[in-house]
């Protein structure tokens, strides 16, 4: 399964970026949200840690919608999902090797809002801001593998990008209240509970992945 | 024997595509599939593929079959090129296939001058092309062709022919959905005509009546148990 | 498609002609909870009369979380057995239930009102219910008419296992967010006895709603079988006559 779900991500990687249009167009979105939070301070002032780290989970949500609505959209035109059911393989595989490829282009469009947040929103680094990018990466395992699978469900609809939206948001709610937390912390906020939100952060994406496993087939096959 | 029909139907909502279908396919042996428009055709192939469940009846096979399928659709990604195209369905089905491999398939199918242009330059018969050469290429125990033909020009008709051949000597069973049975030069190929909800199977072409002489007597096909209520 | 009366039909139409005496012993129930919450139990101290909206908010709540437990549990069921009832039952408590979280939410937001002086609150309950309501109109709106009714089904049994094992998520998460936590009242055993009647009367109530949605939902594909059943006998009579000429 890893083997084949590597084969997918890589081709899904390559259609993106041969493409740079779709991934810019995320990363531009998520972008555009922070400049016109910043519009919400007065010259000079900081946003707290808090408010900044929440409005980057904020653009990266976006930002996750648009992804795997993307992602999924690869199959959809010419036909390749026949392809792919009919290839010797566990479905799974589609459904993480779309999650796979969906952490990396969604950590390229993070590390865009990063410089953003710091230069519209005046933030800085914390002393312990070297711990950011190991708790973006779990918040991201979970958001990818939720986002992989409900992807899927939305694939086809009209307006799935809004649709994946109103099902995704309120699903990842324990990660994003986590990854904003850990994220204050990253921009200099105060320390509570870290341990228990990394451990809320990780449940999740246990969670997400051992439900995914047994459901994405079926999410996945269209035609009954 | 490879795959057996029994007794297959499907609504599509609430009408009734077809029913009581039911089908023997042994290796190596080719199967022309026929019928008017709206007859199902593409259902019914895409119900063998296990792609679709039919809404009574089964489908059996002896073993885990590789099926290789060719869709109305070309099931290619206009982004990459014609190579690369190749590449990621071969390492998808985990063949081992060398350069030289695919070089020769995308000569056979005369896309070799244009392997590394992305695919969505391709006219529809180049597309077409590219498609078929992704599926003979992985080697199907079952080949599920949907008017494969469609768009083709007459050298590469000639290969479709060929390819089709092959793959039948090889043992692969084929049925292939087309409109003009009667210009397929296959040897040895029964004929199937889907039409009025139920399908007729005769043995060659030279048995196969062709449309303009009506509908085939009901009872060829296989026997209608009467008054039945069958369930999934 | 499933066609025909089948033994099955015969018990589950009998279950559904329990619905309205049922509804009757739901509504003279919660006549007895009404007078149970103004007469019988004692008003609370520092509270005062928006006390009361407790006996209301906690079996909406409580109803509300059942159902949303027994849509993951059709869910599950529907993917193991196909079923096309197992899909009929988790929409409707899905739906019902949605109904329930809704007003849970609301008079939560007025009890929050009347006892911190603000309309909403990071209480873990409160926000596990607004969530819920959130994922559960994303379940609503995914089941839209116009698809294939088996994928409908396939993935709002999907979606509505995977929002259902995010709940205890999303109240952990919630709890641990939340400064306030919200002065725990002492019960007088009075109010006890109204809290467990009014939980026990809205049972029938939700029950009702929800079977009778089921069966709406029931009758609407059973219609669709019969007809396709006749077109299937049609078909084999025409079939036979052909084969008489």
């Amino acid at each position: 399964m890893l083997r084949t779900a590597l084969i997918i991500a890589r081709k899904d990687l390559r259609l993106t970026i041969g493409r740079s249009g779709d991934l810019a167009q995320a990363a531009a979105l998520g972008l555009l949200l922070i400049f016109i939070f910043s519009l919400s301070l007065a010259p000079g002032q900081r946003m707290s840690a808090q408010s900044a780290a929440a409005i980057f989970w904020m653009a990266s949500a976006f930002c996750q919608v648009i992804i795997f609505s993307m992602l999924h959209a690869y199959e959809e035109n010419n036909g390749q999902k026949q392809g792919l059911l009919l290839a010797p393989m566990p479905v799974q595989s589609v459904w993480l090797g779309k999650a796979l490829a969906g952490i990396v282009l969604l950590m390229i469009a993070q590390a865009l809002f990063v410089p953003a947040l710091i230069v519209f929103l005046g933030q800085e680094f914390g002393p312990v801001w070297k711990a950011g990018p190991s708790v973006v990466l779990v918040c991201d395992i979970g958001i990818a593998g939720a986002g992989s699978l409900m992807g899927a469900l939305v694939q086809g609809q009209s307006g799935k990008e809004s649709l994946l939206g109103i099902l995704v948001f309120p699903l990842l709610t324990p990660l994003f209240l986590g990854g904003i937390r850990v994220g204050s912390l990253a921009f200099g906020g105060a320390d509570e509970g870290i341990g228990d939100w990394m451990g809320i952060c990780l449940a999740f994406d246990a969670v997400f992945i051992a439900a995914a496993l047994p459901l994405f087939p079926f999410a996945y096959n269209a035609e009954g | 024997m490879l795959l057996r029909l029994r007794d297959i139907a499907r609504f599509y909502g609430p009408r009734l595509i077809f029913s009581d279908i039911s089908l023997d396919l042994s290796g190596g042996e080719i199967l022309l599939l026929c019928g008017p428009n709206g007859a199902g055709k593409s259902t019914l192939l895409k119900i063998i593929a296990g792609l679709m469940r039919p809404a009574s009846g089964k489908v059996l096979c002896d073993k885990e079959l590789n099926i290789g399928m060719i869709g109305p659709q070309s099931c290619v990604y206009s982004e990459l090129s014609a190579s690369e195209n190749l590449r990621f369905w071969a390492d998808l089905h985990g063949c081992r296939f060398s350069d030289k491999d695919m070089q020769d398939m995308l000569e056979r199918m005369r896309l070799a001058a244009f392997a590394d242009e992305k695919a969505g330059t391709f006219s529809t018969g180049m597309l077409q092309r590219l498609n078929l050469a992704r599926v003979f290429m992985l080697r199907p125990d079952l080949l599920l062709l949907d008017e494969p033909a469609s768009g083709l020009d007459e050298p590469s008709l000639a290969v479709l022919w060929n390819e089709t051949a092959a793959a039948a000597e090889r043992g692969a069973g084929i049925v292939m959905i087309t409109h003009h049975p009667r210009e397929a030069p296959l040897s040895n190929c029964r004929v199937a005509l889907l039409e009025n909800r139920r399908l007729c199977v005769y043995d060659g072409i030279d048995a196969f009546p062709g449309r303009e002489n009506g509908p085939p007597a009901a009872g060829t096909a296989a026997a209608a148990p009467a008054g039945g209520e069958r369930r999934c | 498609m499933r066609n025909g009366t089948t033994p099955k039909q015969n018990t589950r139409n009998g279950l559904f002609r329990l619905i309205p005496p049922a509804a009757l012993f739901a509504g003279l129930a919660l006549a007895l909870c009404w007078g149970l919450v103004f007469e019988y139990a004692p008003k609370e101290s520092t509270l005062g009369l928006p006390q009361k909206i407790f006996y209301l908010h906690l079996p909406l709540a409580w109803w509300a979380l059942t159902g949303f437990f027994l849509t993951f549990v059709a869910g599950a069921a529907y993917l193991c057995t196909g079923r096309e009832h197992w899909d009929a039952a988790g929409a409707a408590c899905a739906e019902v239930s949605l109904v329930f979280a809704f007003l849970a939410v609301i008079s939560g937001s007025i009890w929050a009102r009347a006892s911190w002086g603000v309309w909403w609150t990071w209480d873990a309950r409160l926000t596990t219910a607004l969530i819920m309501c959130f994922v559960y109109a994303g379940y609503l709106i995914l089941r839209r008419p116009d698809m294939p009714p088996a994928r409908r089904a396939r993935i709002s049994a999907v979606l509505g296992i995977a929002a259902f094992l995010d709940v205890p998520l999303v109240f952990f998460s919630a709890r641990l967010w939340s400064y306030i936590h919200p002065p725990s009242i002492s019960l007088e055993p009075e109010m006890k006895m109204t809290l467990a009647a009014c939980l026990v009367a809205f049972a029938p109530l939700w029950l009702c709603l929800t079977a009778l949605r089921m069966k709406i939902d029931l009758d609407g594909r059973r219609l669709d079988a019969l007809q396709a059943a006749r077109l299937l006998r049609e078909d084999r009579c025409r079939d036979k006559r052909e084969v008489q000429l």
